[in-house]
């Protein structure tokens, strides 16, 4: 490669002045290399990193001043967080942790700089060209009047009767937001396709289902959220996704064929796996989580799938793994990039089915609703079975000899939305915790498929009525005088540990969580 | 599987329970396997006492390789109870070494094994799963079921085959799920054991 395409952050401060000096004279700058001039290191993202690498740049530098000579005071501590995250995360995607670099100058180190822009350069064209394919900008193909009339008969929103049952019911609507579904189906009934109704409101539903669940006359809202964003969005998701659009680049990025995904790498010794097996373990993204949230709510999500292996393994199976599948693709579908979607899941797909995979357990709701469901609506059929690892203990837990070890905790359940409403199989997880031996297990007040979102969903719309949500979640889960909040999706973690951080709550707020896989794994035994 | 029982050429097995809760049927469907599934010899010997429902009742099998001379169990290798008074009659007939299956419900073995030695003996909750498949009736089949698993002294196949030949009409496919949970809870508690020998009790 003799032009890779290197993306230079430099510091308006220190180094810029170093900078400056190499161009006084005329100083051999690589020519590949492209300089942003930004106010200061520490407020390059994440997700401003990884979208250098979304967009194709073969390696990015991140310039800043030396510790101790921040203009702000902590720009560079939190530039070298940002950087050393983004390059895990980099390494399990296997784009490789040195396309990204970190480095600091003082004004009068111009040659220093010279040099380190120069040995990059020739690092980075000695990697070769990235294996990433910038995804095209999304089109709307359709006159999205005539689609939103579309979804709307599809859906059945025509049959909306205006009763309100679902502002009555929807959490949003509950913690005060000026949100209403039916706003939006009325709307949409209209063919208003620019009112605020359907270009906002759209993107603050959670896509939760309560209001669906409560409609006298079955009106799909969530799914047909979901294919409106589809036909709403322009300049894609990124201008309401949280956390800087970072997921969805991330996801994006994975719809490049060519990448040598190493996602599992991390996986401890003590778990058994054998390629030859017929049953796949498809692990969703939890490791990306924990990397990318690891300084802010220390979460170990992986750990979910480190005890579902165990959960296999202690019945005896020993699943396949694969490295380079992507992520099932939900959050993409769920926040209106349809054709990427698309992508991932033919990418998974084929790689499931050429490893002659017969049946797909994954303990993840979304990823098990994603493929059981939205592959083979979306037209990618599957030749697996998909099985969620409850059914699979339950199946096997009922035949006996299996017992559970004595936990003194006090247990309380957040419902996954995605199994307990959109699957209808609130009971699954809950005929599992009764086979548990806590010392007390208690419902919060809005339970099973009345449950309560966690906050967020596809990463997009988290605001102040998110969080107002999910501290009255949390203050249902401490009426119960429970201990232990049992999850059992990632997502529920990430959201509901991040609501726990609120700094004027403080401790009031703070509640032990974990999987129900891995409550399972700790205390399940042979009788 | 290792754990299972090194089947000798000549097995007495004896089935002891209440009348009316199918002993007898067990024992002929236990030996039309032996017979016509695994083509070898079987003998059965049933007894009742007066009181024939409810009262005490037992079936004697007896399969082997070759010719059987005497068609009666005097000291079973097997022994199945699914009744305390069967257990309390038999028990001490038991080979030294037999193998010992109980409805654990019904049966209290604590008599004859102190606590905390029960890995002499195989218990299951038949009585219970049965009611819980819809039909006490069932116990005898989902009984065994877990026999097959832990003696291995007939094939699954001839077991189930005979298990369907000998029910009344209509009611195969409920008796076939019954032998299944039976059959599974039985290989489900071999494993447990191998698993708490190796060590490896949890997860």
């Amino acid at each position: 490669m003799t032009n890779p395409k290197i993306i230079l952050f430099l510091c308006n401060w220190g180094p810029h002045s170093a900078f400056q000096i190499l161009q006084d004279e005329a100083a051999e700058i690589p020519l590949e290399i492209k300089m942003v001039r930004i106010p200061c290191t520490g407020r390059i993202s994440k997700a401003l990193l990884f979208k250098c690498f979304e967009m194709g740049a073969e390696g990015v530098a991140l310039v800043g001043c030396s510790p101790g000579t921040c203009r702000y005071g902590t720009g560079t501590t939190n530039a070298s967080g940002h950087v050393e995250d983004t390059r895990s995360i980099l390494e399990l995607l296997g784009l490789g942790k040195e396309r990204l670099r970190l480095a600091t100058f003082l004004p009068d180190e111009s040659e220093a700089l010279l040099e380190f822009l120069q040995t990059f350069r020739d690092e980075i064209g000695e990697m070769g060209p990235s294996p990433v394919v910038p995804t095209q900008a999304q089109k709307p193909g359709t006159d999205p009047r005539e689609a939103l009339q579309r979804l709307a008969a599809l859906h059945d929103v025509f049959a909306c009767q205006d009763c309100g049952k679902c502002s009555s019911a929807c959490p949003l609507t509950l913690v005060g937001k000026p949100f209403s579904p039916r706003a939006t189906a009325n709307a949409a009934i209209g063919g208003q396709i620019s009112s605020p109704s359907v270009q906002n409101d759209i993107w603050s539903c959670l896509t939760c289902g309560l209001c669906s669940e409560r409609c006298p006359s079955a009106v799909d809202f969530s799914r047909f959220v979901r294919d409106l964003r589809d036909v709403v969005v322009e300049n894609r998701v990124d201008t309401h996704a949280v956390h800087g659009g970072f997921f969805h680049s991330l996801m994006r990025t994975m719809t490049s064929e060519d990448l040598q995904i190493r996602q599992w790498e991390w996986l401890p010794d003590d778990v058994t796996i054998d390629n030859k097996s017929k049953i796949l373990f498809f692990g969703g993204c939890a490791p990306y989580f924990d990397l990318f949230f690891r300084r802010h709510i220390g979460l170990k999500t992986r750990d979910i799938l480190v005890d579902s292996i165990r959960l296999l393994n202690f019945f005896d199976i020993h699943p396949s793994i694969l490295q380079d599948l992507r992520c099932c693709g939900h959050d993409l579908l769920w926040s209106g990039d349809k054709p990427n979607f698309l992508k991932l899941a033919k990418l998974n797909a084929r790689v499931i089915e050429d490893a002659g995979i017969e049946e797909v357990v994954t303990a993840c709701p979304e990823c098990y609703r994603t493929l059981l469901r939205d592959y083979p609506e979306h037209g990618v059929d599957l030749n697996f079975k998909v099985t969620h690892l409850y059914d699979f203990l339950e199946n096997e837990i009922d035949k006996g000899a299996v017992g559970f070890k004595q936990l003194n905790r006090r247990l309380t359940f957040q419902d996954p939305c995605r199994l307990s409403r959109f699957e209808n199989r609130p009971d699954l997880p809950r005929k599992l915790i009764g086979r548990l031996n806590p010392m007390d297990f208690k419902e919060m007040r809005d339970h099973g498929a009345n449950a309560i979102c966690c906050g967020n969903s596809a990463w997009i719309g988290c605001d102040s009525f998110s969080k107002a949500l999910q501290v009255k979640r949390i203050g249902q889960a401490k009426d119960t005088k429970s201990d232990l909040l049992v999850t059992g999706c990632p997502k529920c973690q990430i959201h509901l540990r991040c609501a726990m951080e609120d700094p004027f709550k403080g401790e009031s707020l703070k509640m032990e969580m974990m999987d129900l896989t891995s409550v399972l794994a700790k205390t399940i035994q042979w009788e | 599987m290792t754990t299972k029982i090194n089947f000798p050429k000549r097995q007495e097995i004896l089935f002891t329970g209440f009348g009316g809760q199918g002993i007898v049927l067990a024992g002929r469907i236990l030996g039309k396997a032996a017979v016509i599934g695994d083509h070898k010899e079987s003998t059965l010997v049933q007894a009742y006492g007066p009181e024939a429902r409810g009262g005490a009742c037992s079936a004697q099998v007896i399969i082997a390789e070759g010719t059987i001379h005497y068609p009666y169990v005097r000291y079973p290798d097997v022994l199945v109870c699914m009744s305390q008074g069967g257990f309390d009659k038999f028990i001490g007939d038991m080979k030294k070494d037999g193998t010992l299956l109980i409805d654990q419900d019904l049966v209290n073995p604590h008599t004859v094994f102190p606590k905390g030695n029960d890995k002499t003996y195989f218990a299951i909750p038949a009585t219970r799963m049965a009611e819980e498949l819809g039909r006490k009736m069932m116990a005898n089949i989902i009984m065994l079921g877990f026999f097959t698993a832990v003696t291995g002294a007939v094939s699954i196949t001839a077991a189930e085959n005979a298990v369907t030949e000998s029910v009344p009409k209509g009611t195969e496919k409920t008796n076939i799920k019954a032998f299944h949970k039976g059959y599974d809870y039985g290989m489900a508690v071999l494993k447990g054991r191998k698993k708490k020998a190796s060590g490896k009790r949890g997860a």
